[in-house]
């Protein structure tokens, strides 16, 4: 197997130091680049499969280059910023970036959002039909007849509910805004009520958390989103538990990544 | 004089009383007015006397019936003023002559001694006359003064509780126009964020050359019509302060008193306009004081506590550095050290950062609808490290409101509160957040099981900035935690506080006032 690629895009010279260090332990071949031109150049020479952005850079701002990679690629962007630049962080997410990590963040964090993006991706590229049964923690959703169920036990969702469930699952464990959310769920003419999310989200977690109130899977980005984490496409088990027959193991193109 | 002497009873003198009163006008009166107003009603008095003496003749004498002519000329003078007063008396010397002195319907005279008469009682009707007018001007000016005393008291009272220029705008417009029946605004030349939005037709040009030689000038405005009045307002701020009023009545030229009061009022103004002036600048000084206290408190607080973590960060990169001889145990143990007092370092730092930023220009904050559980949640994710090993418990009842908060600022308050918990607990402490809705207030809280505030030691001094439970700790970090937390929480309409928790620990615990959230509409089925 190849080393994945990683573009590291950072003007600070001791960070991109201990990201390189910590990424190349991983097995990762990493590529530096200290500016937006450098970045466009590294993007297009290297055709990494994962990019981490610093949105402070010298010379313009990281989201012309996200929009500019958007145009070719579909490779993860990790976006790296300071805390007080929420509506930075919510403008790079909507222009295409995957996640985010607020400065300082720490050394296993990011490895761990690396790995986990990286493994999102090679799922998407390596098999374009999504598996219509998704497992997070004890929760399994089959989006093609929209059965939920949780430990087993079938759970009811308005449709506003599954809709914003399926947002999220969608997302594949990127994070995604309150106006995303919105926009895919009521529509256009909601965009900027975020509270409907907020209410609806609490229904859901209700509904799939174990403990609702410290919820480990739909996971809040305060002032930003959601994420859903800990999502992996699971196998046909939903229904043999619900004991509605076995048709469903002709879902064979489920892939297990464990 | 021998007609007065014989003068009876006159019975319409009640009706006439009665009109007189209602028709008695002293607010609107000559004064100001145009001196030929009266001239009609003058004209049409002695006809009604004429026509009344004719009656009467059937009854009277003659003699008595000139009388009636000079009660005519008093109320008229008193009604409406010397000049009508003057023509009455002499229209009822002609009618009394054409009318009723033989022959009649003649301005010949038979007999010489009503050439007496007439000019007895043109003379009595013109000096009774003359008296009545100018009583009634008097007690029409004295109304008028006495008016204007107390509207003039009544601003002065208002200015003297305004404290601030929009509070003077807001007298100027609401006490003063009335008198003027005009509007009234306040305009500097020379502090463009003081003026108010202005009105269709005000020339800037003309209200600056007023600030500027602090002359007076009535205006009209040519495109709308309206009558404007510029008056300097005297200032020594040197704002080139110009009361600017709007409307009809400043058409005609004031009349004294009107200038008078106009004059007064502008007085009244910048008075208050210097009074504000040196109050904002002593209050400046004041906060600036105050400033510089607490920049200097906070600065020797910050060189500690800032150079404490530091000074062992360096020395142990350092000791890495040199690491030969190191078994890789203890250089373990070094770095993960450094990773600890890197993020005390950092708490600090955003702490410090919040807390200038709130000094700076107040608590600024964007609040919107949130989930108090995703605060909390965030809250507890940020603490997680410092948190490490204790057990967290979260109590948050199933069916919270949505409530109205900075996410971010109120994420920091829980966030220190937990870091707190986790500075002063030992490591096998337990730490519970909770909220619930009680009496209209979301209700928060966050205690731990620790050992609990030192005996000695007030709660309430725990919130003041640098306070700290016990002096120069091991523990580090500026006592800004707190302080910090609780202007958050007071910006947010809310209260905070600490009490001991029984049976040990500490409860700190947060009230903030609930709003009826935004409507979220029902789901179609």
């Amino acid at each position: 197997m190849t080393r994945p690629r990683i573009l590291l895009v950072e003007d600070e010279a001791d960070i991109r130091r201990f990201i390189r260090l910590a990424l190349e332990r991983e097995g990762m071949a990493v590529f530096e680049a200290a500016s937006a031109l450098e970045a466009r150049i590294g993007a297009a020479s290297r055709q990494p499969q994962l990019v981490v952005l610093d949105l402070g850079l010298p010379d313009g701002d990281g989201k012309g280059f996200i929009q500019d990679l958007r145009g070719w690629s579909s490779a993860p962007v990790l976006v790296l910023s300071a805390r007080e630049h929420e509506q930075e962080k919510v403008a790079a997410l909507e222009v295409g970036a995957d996640d985010y990590l607020t400065k300082p963040f720490g050394v296993p964090e990011l490895v761990a959002r690396v790995r986990a993006h990286l493994r999102r991706a090679s799922l998407v590229s390596a098999d374009g039909a999504a598996p219509s049964i998704v497992r997070f923690g004890a929760v399994a959703v089959d989006l093609a007849t929209y059965e939920v169920s949780r430990d087993g036990v079938p759970v009811h969702l308005t449709p506003n509910e599954f809709r914003l469930l399926t947002a999220l699952i969608r997302g594949q464990g990127k994070v995604i805004t309150y106006r995303q959310l919105l926009l895919s769920v009521w529509g256009p003419g909601y965009s900027d009520r975020p509270h409907y999310v907020r209410v609806y989200m609490n229904n859901l977690r209700q509904k799939l958390e174990r403990d609702p109130a410290r919820p480990q899977h739909l996971v809040t980005e305060l002032q930003v989103g959601y994420r859903l984490a800990g999502i992996h496409p699971g196998e046909a088990t939903v229904r043999s538990v619900l004991e509605r027959g076995l048709e469903a193991c002709h879902h064979a193109s489920v892939v297990d990544v464990a | 004089m021998p007609h007065l002497k014989s003068m009876r009873f006159m019975p319409w003198l009640a009706s006439r009383a009665s009109w007189l009163g209602r028709a008695w006008d002293f607010e609107r009166g000559v004064v100001g007015g145009t001196p030929w107003r009266g001239l009609l009603p003058a004209l049409l008095a002695c006809g009604a006397a004429t026509l009344l003496a004719a009656l009467l003749l059937r009854v009277f004498d003659l003699s008595n019936v000139v009388i009636l002519f000079l009660f005519t000329v008093v109320l008229v003078s008193l009604r409406w003023g010397r000049m009508a007063g003057a023509v009455a008396a002499l229209l009822g010397v002609v009618s009394f002559d054409f009318f009723f002195v033989p022959p009649i319907f003649s301005f010949h005279v038979s007999d010489t001694q009503y050439l007496f008469t007439f000019t007895l009682t043109l003379v009595v009707g013109l000096v009774t006359g003359q008296l009545a007018a100018r009583l009634r001007e008097e007690a029409a000016s004295a109304a008028a003064g006495e008016q204007r005393a107390t509207a003039l008291a009544s601003i002065a009272s208002q200015l003297s509780a305004a404290s601030s220029v929009e509070e003077v705008q807001a007298v100027c417009a609401q006490a003063m126009a009335p008198m003027f029946d005009a509007q009234g605004y306040l305009w500097f030349s020379r502090h463009a964020d003081m003026r108010t939005p202005m009105v269709e037709g005000f020339d800037e040009a003309v209200a600056h050359w007023v600030g500027e030689h602090a002359r007076s000038a009535p205006c009209a405005s040519v495109s709308s019509g309206a009558w404007y009045r510029y008056v300097p307002l005297i200032s020594p701020m040197g704002a080139g302060g110009v009361l600017v009023w709007r409307g009809d009545a400043l058409a005609s030229s004031l009349g004294h008193e009107q200038q008078r009061l106009l004059e007064a009022c502008s007085a009244l103004i910048g008075q208050a306009l210097v009074r504000i002036h040196f109050a904002d600048m002593a209050r400046e000084a004041q906060v600036r004081v105050e400033g510089e206290r607490f920049r200097h408190t906070l600065l020797a607080a910050v060189s500690h506590d800032l150079k404490t973590p530091l000074t062992a960060i360096r020395g142990m990169a350092e000791t890495l550095e040199l690491a030969d001889a190191l078994p890789v145990g203890d250089r373990v143990a070094v770095a993960g050290a450094i990773r600890h007092q890197a993020d005390a370092l950092h708490r600090q730092v955003i702490n410090l950062l919040d807390l200038a930023r709130i000094q700076g220009h107040g608590v600024c904050l964007y609040p919107e609808w949130h989930a108090i559980g995703e605060v909390v949640e965030s809250a507890l994710a940020s603490a997680a490290a410092s948190l490490g090993e204790r057990c967290i418990h979260v109590t948050l009842d199933a069916d919270l409101p949505l409530v109205q908060l900075d996410a971010a600022l109120f994420e920091r308050v829980l966030a220190n509160l937990l870091d707190n918990a986790a500075k002063y607990t030992p490591c096998d402490a337990c730490v519970e957040v909770g909220a619930r809705v009680h009496e209209g207030a979301l209700h928060l809280y966050v205690e731990d099981d620790g050992p609990g505030l030192p005996a000695g030691v007030d709660a309430e001094s725990l919130f003041a900035p640098f306070a700290r439970g016990v002096q120069e700790s091991a523990i580090s970090g500026v006592g800004l935690g707190l302080a910090l937390c609780r202007s958050i929480v007071e910006a947010h309409g809310g209260v905070m506080d600490a009490q001991a928790r029984e049976p040990t620990g500490v409860r700190f615990a947060i009230h903030v006032p609930l709003h009826r959230p935004p409507m979220v509409e029902p789901e179609p089925q």
